[in-house]
């Protein structure tokens, strides 16, 4: 129970639950049937099965792809994140989880959100919205700010002292393949279709 | 510069154009027609004000093209919003940035924190370095906003929120949008979903709608309405998929932790119901669709360079804030 308590106390102090509610603890789902990892690491010891779908507490800890999360019998274990599907129907304990917010906002592709459509009002954060397609409707063009940004402007020398202080180092990495589409690439044509829909 | 060599591809532009313009509906065609019309009276007409402040000015220079002081050509915006983006010469693409660039800085305020300001231009400059166009004005800045948003602009500008700031955990996670956002840029992603709006003929209705808010003259009114409408409503969605694609493999070759832009997503996708995301969600395809993708592309090919170690963000300010106090405190000599 103690570290029960400790681990709660440590995703509330993670920067990322802070900035939001605290009561919300990203609840996720398994994608496919997978084991439980002690540690990162797929030949790491196994906890124990976890089913399609199972329901997760996401921590906030993360090493590379692996993510720890507890499981509702509050074992605690890594996943990969590739392990992990839509949160699905699964609500975050405590947090009115409103879909939409979105009304003002018409999008080429739709409401590309994945969310599910709703019309209630998210409790927890009315009143505070961040930069919206309104503000930047009514923007007018500030150039002074451009030459401000412009000044602060570094060259590849400064950046390359950066890295080094910060002991980052460039490595040869290839790109990327393109994967192939279960549907043919058609720019925007019939929108992002159903999200859910297994691939 | 040289553009003689081109005029028959210009003609064949205007051509296209025009065709573009009778196949849409009558009446859009008309006021199609109508708009370039009065945008070309405008490019044609020598412009009144030379001051580098005046939007319409710097406009008019950007549609006249390096050199070419006497008369601009009226084929000219047409075949910049018509031509491939691979086309646009460097430095309209930088000064097109620029005017958009301003759009964004008008919404919202900069972040006061100089050293926030200067730790982003140190990481973001730092991955575009690694980047297929390492030698853009790569410029990078913190908008005072609540929300969680990035945005870029041709020729490399880079914007992210003061809300993103303070919601990312890790400096792979910022360094994994930094690199989604470096990839529009490179891509040139922004002149190609404004072109397609150009060519769409909807030009015409954003501009009336706008037309009031006009502060720059009718020449700029037409690349505002292209740049705000573009922002709402985001780029095009394979440009997304390929922006994370080229991301995931720019933050490795910069030595972050591949895994950190797939991390963010994550927390986008449950994010959903939170309003600071409004924007970014609204104007991207689905999480889920992003991840599988990515995962598709990814396989384990980059798990040798996956768990990295990665500074948190404030970790990271406060080491930068150290250094800072420790260069005033040192003897001058």
């Amino acid at each position: 129970m103690k570290r029960l308590g400790l681990l709660l106390l440590l995703s509330l102090a993670a920067p990322w639950a802070q900035a939001q509610s605290p009561s919300q603890v990203d609840t996720v789902l398994v994608k496919r049937a997978i084991e439980l990892r002690e540690v990162p690491g797929d030949s790491a010891r196994s906890l124990g099965h976890l089913a399609a779908q199972t329901p997760l507490a996401r921590l906030p800890e993360r090493q590379g792809a692996w993510v720890q999360v507890r499981t509702a019998q509050g074992v605690t274990g890594w996943i990969h994140m590739f392990d992990i599907g839509a949160s699905g129907g699964a609500k975050p304990s405590g947090n009115a989880a409103a879909g939409g917010g979105l009304g003002s906002l018409t999008s080429m592709f739709g409401k590309a959100t994945g969310q599910p459509q709703g019309t209630s009002v998210a409790t927890s954060t009315v009143g505070i919205r961040g930069l919206g397609a309104e503000d930047i409707a009514r923007a007018q063009p500030n150039l002074g700010a451009v030459g401000q940004v412009d000044a602060m402007r570094l060259d590849a020398a400064q950046a390359r002292e950066f890295a080094a202080a910060a002991g980052l180092n460039a490595y040869a990495v290839p790109a990327l393949p393109t994967p192939a589409r279960p549907k043919p690439a058609a720019g925007q044509r019939g929108g992002p279709g159903n999200p859910q829909e297994a691939p | 510069m040289n553009t003689r060599p081109r005029a028959s591809t210009r003609m064949r532009a205007v051509a296209l154009a025009v065709a573009l313009c009778a196949a849409i509906g009558s009446a859009v065609a008309q006021d199609a027609g109508k708009a370039i019309g009065n945008l070309f009276n405008s490019i044609t007409r020598p412009s009144q004000s030379s001051q580098p402040g005046n939007p319409a000015g710097a406009l008019g220079g950007l549609l006249g093209g390096g050199g070419s002081k006497a008369g601009v050509n009226p084929g000219e915006l047409v075949q910049l919003l018509s031509q491939s983006g691979d086309n646009i010469d460097p430095a309209r693409e930088a000064q097109i940035g620029k005017q958009l660039a301003a759009v964004l800085l008008g919404s919202k305020p900069l972040h006061p924190d100089m050293l926030l300001q200067r730790y982003v231009n140190q990481l973001g400059r730092w991955i575009s370095l690694q980047s297929s166009r390492p030698d853009l004005h790569w410029t990078f800045a913190v908008l005072d906003d609540p929300g969680f948003n990035a945005f870029a602009a041709p020729g490399g500008y880079v914007f992210v929120t003061k809300g993103l700031i303070d919601r990312v955990p890790d400096e792979a996670e910022l360094a994994g949008i930094l690199a989604h956002e470096i990839s529009h840029v490179t891509g040139r992603h922004h002149l190609k979903a404004m072109r397609k709006t150009a060519r769409a003929g909807m030009l015409t209705q954003l501009v009336g709608s706008q037309l009031k808010n006009d502060i720059g003259g009718a020449l700029s009114a037409q690349l505002l309405a292209l740049g705000r409408d573009m922002y709402a409503r985001g780029l095009d969605q394979e440009d997304e998929f390929e922006a994370d694609r080229v991301a995931v493999a720019l933050a490795a070759r910069a030595g972050f932790d591949p895994y950190g832009l797939v991390s963010v997503l994550q927390h986008l996708r449950s994010a959903g119901a939170d309003a600071h995301f409004t924007l970014t969600l609204s104007t991207h395809p689905p999480s889920q669709q992003r991840l599988d993708l990515i995962e598709k592309a990814m396989g384990n090919r980059l798990d040798g360079l996956a768990g990295l170690p990665s500074a948190s963000v404030h970790q990271r300010l406060e080491q930068l804030m150290a250094a800072a106090r420790r260069n005033q405190q040192a003897p001058r000599n």
